[in-house]
């Protein structure tokens, strides 16, 4: 199950490739009006996810402010993360590490979705970003053979996309990537996890795992910062971030030493300063199963919401005082994407899409299309207003 | 002797327990459970069409009753298939014509709205009715055009609206039988779903094993738990007492809530009941079933102490408290079938919580 992007066979991804391209962008369901009318900035929140379906198949979904479904998007096999562009007028959506195929999706223009294939020797591994202006796309992806991370860097103003070169993330098991609030520095959560494509996704170093958030200079790829947790926490995996209103990296990980243990899982990192870790109430943490599937923050940047898929809860934050808010029950909840300055949307793996505006509230069911499974994270492809 | 036992222990925990053959609990679903309720409910919306146009035709007491009881009968006849989301109800985006749901925004009345206000002539046949947007085509839909507020019938009395309304409903009952004969045959046909279903091994494509298959039933019948407690009882219990919405419950315009809700319960009971999964539980495990019948049990007698139409009797006697104990069972029931059950079955649970990254 785990390598089913692996043993894709030639024949099968085209075969699948051939999906793609035969299946419009905006063949969604009965209930929608066509996006091409739409303006990426016409105001209406949009929102992507990936998802697996009933029959197995995989594809990315975008749902609107009422999680109806507007257009879904085959995928020749698991999806992941979404990089969206700052104008909104595309995203690319990456296969789950270690994957070999990356999407791009202009939403509102009549052209069909763009295939990107990783080079050789390097796997996407599952998260990206774009520069401020859009012209560059950043992927992480793992050289498997000298076990390092990289960002590949891939020029998108062109017709067709390029791998222009790569930076080197001084870690293992790259993951999230974001663009800073200066719109230069990229910070990477190097996971820490050695895999090999040979060996799927078993994890090889667990004893020496070293995760970080590196802090780097996008033009260059200087690494011009780089934080780890204390050693006794080494091996909690650093692998999901969101920015807070300050600048500051929120980053969820996922402890891979004894479950007896009741490490924290959210960090609070800044390029010149030291990581902070945050509190969970005994009682919460203690059923979360040491895991946070996903970190995203509100449209101020003043609140952070950061789900347990594994405990079924999704936990909140205020990002000023650093003050824990509350969680709230969400069977299988993992994706969670800002919806405005109060309110977040989450998705889980039945299929639903909750509202949540207060954690004291209980979560409102927005949608739930049957058959759909939504995979870990959730995006909304809004345009970024410039700071 | 000691050393005898030692190899003995390392053997047993070396080697990984033969996976179980879930085939033919998967069998005992299909036979005794799914296809009995998929053809009572195509038997059952069989009768709507008719119901409709004996209202329509002559709008009287016993005609009201009549669509009343053919409307609830369907109803609640779709309750106990509606969690099979898988295979057949998926096809053709049958479950969401069926029953648009969740809907908290109101889109099913905001498009119906709009759909009366241009007259919209694409309602008036249940061929051209498929067409439309999933969201006016079903149950929600028939409710709204048929009950008012205070859950009176209101198809088939004179006004202005009344033929276009009669038409209206008249494709959607025809619409909802279409779909309920597809479902019925798509499940009886040897060669559909059923067979993929039970058909795991390395040659199916979807399912590599019978506990692939299993698990997807699996966790059909824990998303159906989740429905009843965070969809259908959460939003109507509000915050507090004060801020509950007994128009949130599902089909109340109707007065069918309790109907609705004790058929969605009773059939996950039923489904899980017809598996016989007592055959590959192991005997510590036994208990489960014990308590999964008291507490399914006790979530009956709950709904069973309720008056209908619950709009009318919410704010009076222990509705609220009722219904509120009635989460915390339903919530119960899904944490002993999605942690104790599954536990016990080695089943994987939730697609985020099982594999993330």
């Amino acid at each position: 199950m785990t390598e089913a992007i692996r043993t894709v066979s030639r024949r099968g991804f085209l075969a699948a490739m051939g999906s793609l391209a035969a299946a419009p962008v905006f063949s969604g369901s009965t209930l929608a009006a066509s996006l091409l009318n739409r303006e990426a900035a016409d105001g209406v929140p949009l929102f992507a996810s990936a998802y697996r379906k009933a029959d197995g198949e995989f594809g990315v979904g975008i749902v609107d402010e009422l999680g109806q479904m507007l257009a879904e998007i085959a995928l020749p096999g698991r999806g992941h993360g979404i990089a969206v562009a700052r104008d909104g007028s595309r995203f690319v959506a990456f296969a789950r590490r270690p994957g070999t195929f990356a999407v791009v999706v202009r939403p509102f223009e009549d052209a069909q979705p763009e295939l990107i294939t990783s080079d050789p020797g390097r796997h996407f591994y599952g998260h990206g970003c774009f520069s401020a202006d859009g012209r560059l796309l950043y992927a992480v992806e793992n050289d498997f053979a000298a076990a390092r991370g990289v960002v590949g860097i891939y020029d998108m103003s062109g017709g067709a996309t390029r791998r222009i070169g790569e930076f080197e993330t001084n870690g293992i098991g790259p993951h999230d990537i974001l663009l800073g609030p200066d719109h230069r520095t990229l910070i990477v959560a190097n996971g820490g996890i050695e895999t090999h494509p040979d060996n799927g996704r078993e994890k090889l170093n667990l004893d020496t795992m070293a995760p970080s958030v590196a802090f780097m200079d996008s033009h260059t790829g200087d690494i011009l910062s780089q934080h780890g947790l204390e050693k006794d926490l080494h091996q909690l995996s650093l692998r999901h971030m969101a920015l807070d209103a300050k600048g500051r990296v929120w980053v969820g990980g996922q402890f891979e030493g004894s479950p007896d243990e009741v490490p924290p899982l959210v960090g609070v990192f800044s390029r010149d300063a030291e990581p902070e870790t945050t509190v969970i109430p005994e009682a919460v943490a203690s059923g979360l199963q040491n895991y946070i599937g996903s970190v995203a923050a509100n449209a101020g940047g003043d609140v952070i919401a950061a789900s347990a898929p594994r405990g079924g809860q999704t936990l909140f934050w205020s990002a000023s005082s650093g003050a824990y808010l509350g969680a709230r029950a969400i069977p299988d909840g993992c994706g969670v994407a800002r919806i405005d300055q109060g309110s977040f949307l989450i998705s889980d793996g039945n299929g639903a899409l909750s509202l949540v505006t207060d954690p004291d509230d209980p979560a409102e069911i927005l949608a739930r299309p049957p058959g759909i499974s939504w995979d870990n994270h959730l995006f909304n492809l809004a345009k970024i207003d410039a700071a | 002797m000691r050393l005898w036992v030692f190899l003995a222990a390392a053997v047993f925990f070396a080697t990984p327990s033969p996976a179980a053959d879930f085939n033919p609990p998967l069998e005992r679903l299909i036979a005794n459970y799914i296809r009995p309720a998929t053809a009572e409910f195509a038997a059952s919306v069989e009768k709507l069409p008719g119901a409709v146009t004996g209202i329509c035709a002559d709008n009287r007491p016993e005609t009201a009753e009549a669509f009343r009881s053919a409307y609830s009968g369907s109803l609640q006849a779709f309750s106990r298939i509606q969690f099979l989301r898988f295979g057949p109800l998926l096809e053709d985006d049958r479950l969401s014509r069926l029953a648009f749901l969740p809907d908290p925004r109101g889109i099913v009345q905001r498009q119906i709205r709009k759909i009366y206000a241009q007259k919209d002539p694409g309602v008036g046949s249940a061929e051209s009715l498929k067409d439309k947007s999933v969201a006016v085509q079903g149950f929600p839909a028939l409710q709204l055009i048929a009950f008012d507020k205070d859950s009176d019938v209101v198809l088939g009395r004179p006004g202005a609206d009344k033929d276009y309304t009669c038409g209206y409903a008249l494709a959607i009952a025809l619409n909802l039988a279409a779909i309920a004969v597809e479902v019925d045959a798509d499940w009886a046909d040897p060669d559909g779903y059923s067979a993929l279903l039970l058909s795991g091994g390395p040659q199916n494509e979807r399912y590599r094993t019978s506990q692939e298959a299993m698990e997807d039933v699996f966790n059909a019948l824990v998303t159906g738990l989740i429905i009843v407690r965070d969809q259908d009882l959460l939003p109507a219990l509000g915050a507090s007492a004060t801020k509950a919405k007994a128009n949130r419950l599902p089909f109340s315009r109707s007065g069918n809530s309790i109907l609705y809700l004790s058929g969605e319960l009773q059939s996950i009971q039923n489904a899980v009941a017809s598996l016989g999964l007592e055959a590959v539980t192991p005997s510590d495990f036994q208990w489960i079933f014990n308590a999964l019948g008291f507490e399914f049990g006790n979530a009956q007698t709950l709904l069973s102490e309720l008056t209908p139409p619950l709009r009318q009797t919410f704010k009076d006697d222990d509705a609220y408290s009722r219904i509120s104990v009635l989460a915390i069972t339903v919530k119960s029931i899904r944490d002993t079938m999605a942690l104790e059950l599954a536990g016990a079955l080695e089943l994987a649970g939730g697609f985020n919580a099982l594999d993330g990254d």
